[in-house]
């Protein structure tokens, strides 16, 4: 089977499971509100519910393995501890200090992509230097912890080259199907 | 702008080929090549979580979303969306997605409001649905019924939504989320301006020299706002400056230049030192000709509670409850609060009876010296000791900051834009904070010019389009028009075809006051839409009870069992934002549309379609017959007129509102949606229990009708075709063009039009008020205020419920950047869920050590109202001061509205989320 015909199996796949949840509630008789939803307790009792907890992943930088992206493009997911790293100030982002393409090649880290060295309000190549937009690093990549989902996603992210999986292609897709006013 | 988007594309197309050379990366053509191999195909549509408004991509494929990308070429966000935007991707695809009707039914499968949940046909569910409402609407009558509407609704559902209700059954119990999210700026536009809605737009954040943001977290609640302010920032380090005016540390102190940390409420007090310092020590700020010629001053009575219930002794409330539900009714005056208002001759320890709690919006005209008079107190020494929000912030440097930051509002060189969004909103004096802000920004003639204004952001995708703009609020028409007013009412019948005096003037239920009614038995039927109403409302454990134990039938629409669902007696399936057509309009007045991208999961359908069903139920003659609303107010029997017009009685609903001559002129398929599903107008390949579509293309009918509301009176709105060519169009659009600064006439035609220099404030409400002096209203002469705001005086006030030392913490409530809301749609986004799967506590650590608890740790969180638990974090990106924990409410198992406080801004009816008293425990 070639890597197309899997992705199509896949996506088969999902439809189908999407339309198994249509009966899910059929086959059990009836639901009862606390089998309903993500809280599984009663509501009515706070004595018999508690939040999950979250452990942040404990792998420092530089020893973390990349998370594979949710679909082509999606902002990768920071694999790695970054206790000590925040905030992010005016003066002072640390996360720049490794993921800058200059500095990834001896850190290892994930490069910022040539999408955040553009002005895209402009169109203007900033040779290098960082988008003032992109500043706020936490406003699209966030850090996980081990919990395991609440609810499964039945959703499947498309990579049209295997390399997307890992690496950021948008600067030269940006405009694909992108219609002029 | 520098460059057009047109230019821009062809310059990165240009920089993809030309770095393409030589290298292994796809070139654009090549990316283009792969597209029609890989079968996608890109759509614009917008963000479907908060108020800014971004546009994004989104790719499908086989009837499914693949990917999401920001949208290049829209104006909002140039191709950039934070974290929840790209993940727009995923918000459709939980496996818990509701696919079909389910009912609490016993045994027999009868409805049974004690029994469990059983999947019902939609036949079956409008059957019960319908039997339900009529059994409680001939009991009640219009009043005993009504609608949790939604700032989520698109345009089109909260049309349908608005006729059904107000148009069909007679009853304007229909009120928003919003309610809870943005009545209290309503409130301050109307006010101050007599039009709803920002003057300004995020074009502001270019030309702004001081950006001031007040109770906005918009790192993390605008993301895509903050990086422009961000951008704004670094490009000129020296010359702009940032302020964050909070009660916590969050993340824009990170880039702010001035963190200002106050004690909750106390922003009504820095306001007036502002106007102090700028009216007695800088009057050389005051642009003189600015105030002649737009302003007038005002001001208003200051006994006006707290929004609670009247009746204090209520029998539902709790013992614990009845001490701060008291305030309702009078309160002892603090020596703070007797400081503040001395002008008026309040004396400390003496009690207020709050008066005029029924008529808190009166206000009349006072002159320049009153207005500076009861500015008087305001002091700096008054004010930093008030105000002053971290107990281990020396006095002094803290006056330091209130100094620097009238320098920064003052400076004539500077122009200077202020920012708010909850923190002033969800405030029991939140209408009045709304007013103060454009005091300080009509004082120093800042307004409605680019990079000067008092900007009010908006928390939802659509509360400025469908909820304000739409009008499903309670008290509201289309285009800012009323209920109360004859005049609206007539011109509100005319354009929905409706016989003369078919329109309710009485005022119905506010959200709050919903739950109220439910409790009390005075509504008994209820229909959720589009939004989480157990789950968001505050003091929830009287509303969790009063759907499970009270007489009635709770209908709940949503796309995933949340808290609401749980509660509900009939849960219907509904369709999501990708799969439907709709449009919302955004903060800065910009309406944008998008087409249906894939068919619906399920059997769900969508709201419209749920609504226009609903009204199939019911023929002319059981809703136009008369029906007593009060001892003054009956509705007349507008039969015999509907005949006239050409209905029969037996017309259903369906066919008067949604399937008339009009609707069906607009047809389906129509060019505009060439390739596209509508689900609605032409069914689709679930024909699910054999629906094959309306057969007419109903979104643009209810579009265009709607529009006509506001076409000429400064709410104008272009044709629906337009806006599926362009990136969204800010109203008023006329003659084709958008408005960028409102009642500015270098920019808005309705300012031009008016003649009146260059500003006039044109909103026409509220523009013929009395005179009057600090107390009170003098004579029957009403001045008359054509294009002229107001400037209000307003004076501190404390919240009804404050720390003390049964609950010694104040309590502030929130959002975090990676949920939205209750959380049904991004806790199902797994990134989204492991980056933050919990509401914590955020504490100061001084306050961990007093309380004798530990970072992580559960703890309890208690009030007068009741407790959750939830965990200690002490090091997390909310730092607040000590006395004070922040906890989101995002998570259903940390239920935070089971402690907060229903107390309102008793003017916008908006629940003060931010404040109020608890204590902590080791759990």
């Amino acid at each position: 089977m070639s890597f197309y015909e899997k992705k199509c199996l896949i996506v088969v796949l999902a439809l189908i499971s999407i339309f198994a949840i249509s009966s899910v509630y059929a086959e059990t008789d009836e639901i009862s509100e606390e089998e309903l939803g993500i809280r599984k307790e009663t509501l009515y009792d706070e004595n018999k519910t508690t939040p999950v907890y979250g452990e942040p992943l404990k792998e420092e930088a530089g020893d973390s393995t990349r998370i594979e992206r949710a679909f082509e493009n999606s902002p990768p997911l920071i694999p790695h501890d970054i206790t000590g790293m925040l905030p992010i100030a005016q003066t002072d982002n640390i996360c720049m200090g490794c993921h800058m393409p200059e500095e990834s090649a001896s850190s290892g880290a994930t490069p910022i992509p040539r999408s955040h060295l553009f002005d895209l309000s402009t169109g203007k190549d900033l040779k290098g230097k960082l988008d003032g937009n992109r500043f706020n690093c936490l406003q699209c990549h966030v850090i996980q912890t081990t919990v395991s989902p609440a609810v499964e996603n039945l959703f499947k992210g498309e990579f049209r080259d295997e390399d997307d999986r890992y690496r950021s292609n948008l600067i030269d897709i940006l405009n694909e199907g992108v219609e002029e006013d | 702008m520098l460059f057009s988007r047109r230019q821009f594309l062809k310059i990165t197309a240009a920089v993809s080929a030309a770095t393409a050379l030589g290298i292994s990366v796809p070139d654009e053509l090549m990316a283009v090549a792969k597209q029609t191999q890989a079968g996608w195909r890109w759509d614009k549509s917008v963000c479907r979580f908060c108020g800014t408004g971004c546009g994004i991509m989104i790719a499908t494929k086989n009837d499914m979303i693949v990917a999401v990308k920001g949208d290049p070429l829209a104006p909002v966000n140039m191709g950039l969306n934070c974290i929840k935007g790209y993940f727009n991707a995923k918000i459709m695809y939980g496996s818990d997605r509701l696919s079909e009707p389910l009912m609490r039914v016993n045994g027999k499968g009868e409805f049974d409001k004690k029994g469990k949940f059983k999947a019902v046909t939609w036949e079956r569910a409008f059957d019960e649905m319908t039997g339900q409402f009529k059994k409680y609407y001939a009991e009640l009558g219009p009043k005993g019924i009504s609608i949790f509407g939604s700032g989520q609704y698109t345009i089109m559902e909260g049309i349908a939504a608005v006729k059904l209700i107000k148009a069909g059954f007679r009853s304007n119990n229909i009120d928003p989320n919003a309610r809870h999210c943005m009545a209290s700026a309503v409130v301050g536009f109307i006010q101050t301006f007599g039009i709803d809605e920002p003057a300004g737009n995020y074009d502001d954040m270019h030309h702004a020299d001081s950006i001031v943001l007040w109770g906005a977290n918009m790192a993390e609640m605008h993301p895509v706002l903050w990086s422009k302010i961000t951008d704004r920032k670094l490009s000129k380090p020296d010359r702009i400056k940032i302020v964050n005016l909070s009660t916590f540390n969050n993340r824009c102190s990170n880039i702010a230049d001035l963190e200002i940390i106050f004690k909750p409420n106390t922003d009504l007090a820095i306001l007036n030192y502002i106007a102090r310092e700028i009216v007695y020590n800088r009057p050389e700020a005051i642009d003189w000709e600015f105030v002649n010629n737009n302003c007038v001053f005002a001001t208003g009575p200051v006994d006006i509670g707290y929004g609670m219930r009247d009746d204090i002794n209520h029998g539902k409330f709790s013992s614990s409850e009845l001490d701060t539900v008291a305030m309702q009714a009078s309160k002892i005056i603090s020596r703070d609060e007797a400081h503040a208002m001395s002008s008026l001759g309040i004396k400390a320890g003496s009690r207020m009876q709050m008066k005029n709690a029924k008529k808190p919006g009166k206000h009349w005209a006072i002159s320049f010296d009153d207005f500076k008079k009861g500015l008087e107190p305001y002091t700096l020494d008054f004010v930093a000791k008030l105000a002053k929000g971290d107990p281990d912030e020396p006095l002094d440097e803290f006056r330091k900051k209130l100094t620097k930051l009238v320098d920064y509002y003052a400076a004539k060189d500077r122009k200077a834009v202020s920012f708010w969004t909850m923190g002033f909103n969800q405030h029991v004096r939140g209408s009045w904070v709304n007013e103060q802000m454009y005091m300080v920004h009509l004082l120093l003639g800042k307004q409605s010019q680019p990079g000067n204004g008092a900007f009010s952001l908006t928390g939802q995708p659509s509360a400025c389009g469908t909820a304000r703009e739409v009008g499903t609020f309670a008290h509201r028409l289309p285009a800012d028009m009323v209920v109360a007013n004859p005049g609206h009412r007539k011109k509100s019948e005319k354009l929905w075809k409706l016989p003369e005096g078919t329109l309710n003037p009485v005022v119905g239920s506010h959200y709050t006051k919903i739950m109220r009614d439910l409790e009390d038995g005075k509504i008994k039927w209820t229909w959720v839409q589009v939004n989480n109403p157990w789950q968001n409302t505050a003091n929830m454990n009287h509303w969790i009870k009063a759907a499970r134990e009270m007489d009635n039938f709770i209908v709940v629409s949503e796309a995933y069992p949340g808290i609401s669902a749980k509660v509900a007696d009939l849960i219907l399936p509904s369709a999501m934002i990708f799969e439907k057509w709709g449009a919302y309009g955004n903060a800065e007045r910009r309406t944008q549309h998008w087409k249906q991208q894939v068919t619906p999961i399920g059997k769900s359908m969508s709201d419209t379609w749920q609504i226009v069903e609903f009204a199939k139920r019911f023929t002319l003659a059981e809703v136009w017959k008369a029906h007593k609303i009060n001892d003054k107010v009956t509705l007349p029997d507008v039969l015999a007129k509907a005949r006239e017009m050409g209905y029969k009685e037996t017309d259903t609903l369906y066919d008067v509102l949604y399937a008339n001559k009009e609707a069906k002129s607009y047809k389906w398929p129509d060019p505009v949606g060439k390739g596209f599903f509508n689900s609605e107008a032409g069914g689709d390949k679930r024909d699910v229990e054999g629906f094959k579509g309306y057969g007419f293309f109903i979104q643009k009918y209810l579009w265009e009708e709607y529009r006509r509301f506001g076409q000429g009176n400064g709410h104008d709105l272009a044709d629906f075709d337009t806006y599926h060519k362009v990136r969204g169009l800010k109203w008023p659009v006329i003659n084709g063009k958008e408005t960028r600064w409102r009642f500015n006439a270098e920019y808005d035609p309705y300012a031009k039009a008016a003649n009146h220099g260059k500003f006039a404030f044109y909103g026409k409400a509220l523009k013929s008020i009395p005179k009057g002096d600090l107390f009170g209203p003098k004579g029957e002469e009403k001045l008359n205020l054509p294009n002229k705001a107001k400037i209000f005086l307003r004076h501190y006030a404390e919240p009804p419920e404050m720390p003390g030392s049964e609950y010694p913490l104040w309590l502030c409530t929130g959002r975090v950047l990676e949920h939205w809301h209750s959380g049904t749609m991004t806790m199902r986004v797994p990134e989204l869920y492991r980056a933050v799967p919990e509401a914590v506590c955020f504490m100061n650590p001084g306050d961990a050590t007093t309380y004798n608890v530990k970072n992580g740790q559960l703890i309890w969180i208690e009030s007068r109202r009741g407790r959750v638990k939830s965990r200690v974090e002490t090091r997390g990106r909310n730092k607040p001061p000590s006395g004070l924990i922040f906890v989101p409410w995002f998570d259903e198992r940390v239920l935070i509205n089971k402690v907060t406080l229903d107390a309102t801004c008793p003017m916008s009816k908006q629940t003060d989320f931010k404040k109020c008293a608890v204590k902590i425990y080791k759990a």
